[in-house]
């Protein structure tokens, strides 16, 4: 019994000085960038929902009000994830990767407008959602200032404003070399009668 | 008592052994030599020529660059960075910590991040080969030592020894944890098994041969060494609770690991490898590439039964059987043909079939030229 006591007490003593030689190895790394962190926060937030409505101007135009829609769509007999984005001003656009783009509707400021600039403003979840996540990942390309992060995407510099609490983005701003939009946003739940709505003559993909 | 003739042969014994163990670390550093130029000379074609795929990045970067590629970038990133779990997405805790750990060492010395991990890699390896020899000598002789080393020397699929890949570490600590439970050192079995695991998952498989050799001990052993080599056997599992403690500490996730690994596809269920095997139509038709890890997969069960005709004990075949066979549990075939480098039974079945002199000419005229063209293959699929 004594034996199997002193045995199993090696045993332990070592097995302990194992895990904690591990854990002291594995402190000589760094902890992740606090700018990593926040983009991942963030990041989430948008992977978390799926319908953003937004209120934002471009340029010295007036203000408008979106909603971005990330869904399944229908395409030449394909189902893919898309998104459409639809203005007050009857402005609707629809990209569905990796060949849709269609817009239809709006003011011509809006038809003239770079589609990605217009999904930016109405703050398209996944559009935020993959750089984000891919820049955090790479430790590179973002920018923390206070509560504002900043980083590239495909020609645009774009500006998030968040929530210094929960690192939910609370607004955004686009800067192009051709304009420049502020867009205040708003993450929602997306209800059936709520994407009917959104729906409405968009060829969305119905289980 | 020691006759005088005795006495008078003992230093001669001695320098014999010493010459012997000199002339065997040449011999084997000539092997090491010999891959490695296969390696080099077939990344600098690579580098300077194609074929153009996914890793454009490296691949011109600089001569070297193509053993920079895939993985080496994630565990340039934990070096450097740390850890971050990207939810949903492939993020770097799918790494194992030890190696990174290790580059960041030698990058406080002066080097980048990309030079340490090519020094550690292709260092580790000449020591993995070391270690292997001695392993193999130990349990199967000499003869078989010299041709296991040699081939793996020159393993087609051994270019990842010398890429940002902790595998030539890995395979050196196994070695070195077996060997030094051999000879009864069981705190440094139960070092080397631990750093064994905090490289790589299967670190964790050193364990069988540990157990087997506790066993075979226990009647010489005292109450402490039992206790230390009951440690040794217990120490990978440790190592690999040592990471999730710290994942947990970092991340707030212990598991952050695993949930990386999903997103890499890989997720272990029980009915895994028969799902791998169903669907290997359609892994097909999506990558043909699957077919390389496929073969390895058959070649390397046929080297298992050939280790095991030839007198290698279960508990290698079991612990080689469990690094091949586990990871299609995961649904997929990918990169089996990497992980069975941690396999030594693999390298023994090798060996006994090149007891034919043709076979053995034959491994040695066409691994190298295998090897060679595995690495113009780096640009079109992971290792």
């Amino acid at each position: 019994m004594r034996a199997g006591g002193v045995t199993l007490c090696v045993a332990g003593v070592l097995t302990a000085a194992v895990l904690g030689a591990g854990f002291a190895v594995q402190k000589a790394l760094p902890t992740p960038p606090h700018t990593s962190q926040t983009a991942i926060r963030a990041a989430t937030w948008f992977e978390r929902y799926r319908l953003v409505e937004s209120t934002f101007t471009l340029g010295d135009g007036p203000a408008v009000h979106g909603t971005c829609l990330q869904d399944w769509f229908v395409l030449n007999g394909h189902r893919r994830r898309g998104a459409a984005l639809r203005l007050d001003s009857g402005f609707v656009l629809l990209a569905v990767p990796p060949h849709t783009l269609e817009a239809r509707g709006g003011t011509v400021v809006q038809g003239a407008t770079s589609p990605l600039v217009l999904l930016e403003l109405g703050g398209c979840p996944r559009v935020f959602a993959r750089r984000l996540s891919t820049l955090a990942a790479e430790h590179r390309g973002l920018t923390q200032t206070g509560n504002t992060l900043a980083f590239d995407l495909k020609g645009t510099r774009v500006t998030l404003t968040l929530d210094p609490q929960s690192g939910r983005p609370l607004a955004l701003r686009v800067v192009t070399s051709a304009a420049t939009g502020v867009s205040r946003i708003r993450f929602t739940a997306v209800t059936t009668q709520r994407r009917r709505e959104l729906a409405r003559g968009l060829p969305v993909y119905e289980s | 008592m020691a006759t005088l003739e005795q006495v008078g042969s003992a230093p001669l014994e001695r320098a014999g052994a010493s010459a012997w163990r000199l002339g065997a670390l040449a011999w084997i550093t000539g092997w090491w030599v010999a891959g490695r130029v296969v390696v080099v000379a077939a990344t600098l074609v690579v580098h300077h020529f194609g074929p153009s795929g996914w890793i454009r990045h490296v691949q011109h970067a600089h001569a070297l660059g193509p053993l920079e590629a895939w993985d080496g970038r994630w565990y340039r990133i934990v070096a450097s960075s740390g850890y971050l779990l990207v939810p949903g997405r492939q993020s770097d805790p799918a790494f194992f910590p030890l190696y990174p750990v290790l580059m960041r060492g030698v990058h406080t010395l002066g080097a980048g991040y990309a030079t340490s991990g090519l020094i550690l890699s292709n260092v580790g390896f000449l020591i993995a080969l070391v270690a292997f020899y001695a392993l193999t000598h130990a349990l199967l002789g000499d003869s078989m030592a010299r041709r296991a080393t040699a081939y793996l020397a020159v393993f087609p699929f051994g270019y990842t020894f010398s890429m940002i890949y902790p595998e030539s570490i890995v395979l050196a600590l196994i070695a070195l944890a077996a060997l030094a439970a051999m000879r009864g050192r069981w705190g440094w079995a139960a070092t080397c098994a631990a750093a064994a695991a905090l490289a790589r998952p299967e670190g964790l498989f050193v364990a069988v041969p540990l157990v087997a050799l506790a066993w075979q001990q226990r009647e010489t052993l005292s109450r402490a060494k039992r206790g230390l080599a009951l440690g040794a056997v217990l120490a990978p599992l440790a190592a690999i609770g040592s990471f999730s403690l710290y994942l947990g500490h970092v991340l707030g996730d212990p598991l952050a690991w695993s949930q990386a690994q999903r997103a890499w596809g890989r997720e272990f269920r029980p009915l895994g490898a028969v799902h791998a095997i169903e669907h290997l139509g359609t892994a097909f038709s999506r990558d043909a590439w699957v077919v390389r890890d496929v073969v390895a997969v058959v070649l390397y069960l046929i080297l298992l039964v050939v280790a095991a005709r030839a007198g290698v004990t279960w508990p290698w075949l079991l612990s080689g059987l469990a690094i091949v066979v586990l990871p299609l549990f995961s649904g997929s075939f990918d990169s089996v043909s990497r992980f069975g480098l941690l396999a030594p039974a693999l390298f023994w079945g090798l060996a006994a079939l090149g007891r034919d002199p043709r076979v053995n000419r034959l491994v040695l005229t066409i691994s190298p030229l295998l090897l060679a063209a595995a690495i113009v293959t780096l640009p079109l699929r992971f290792p």
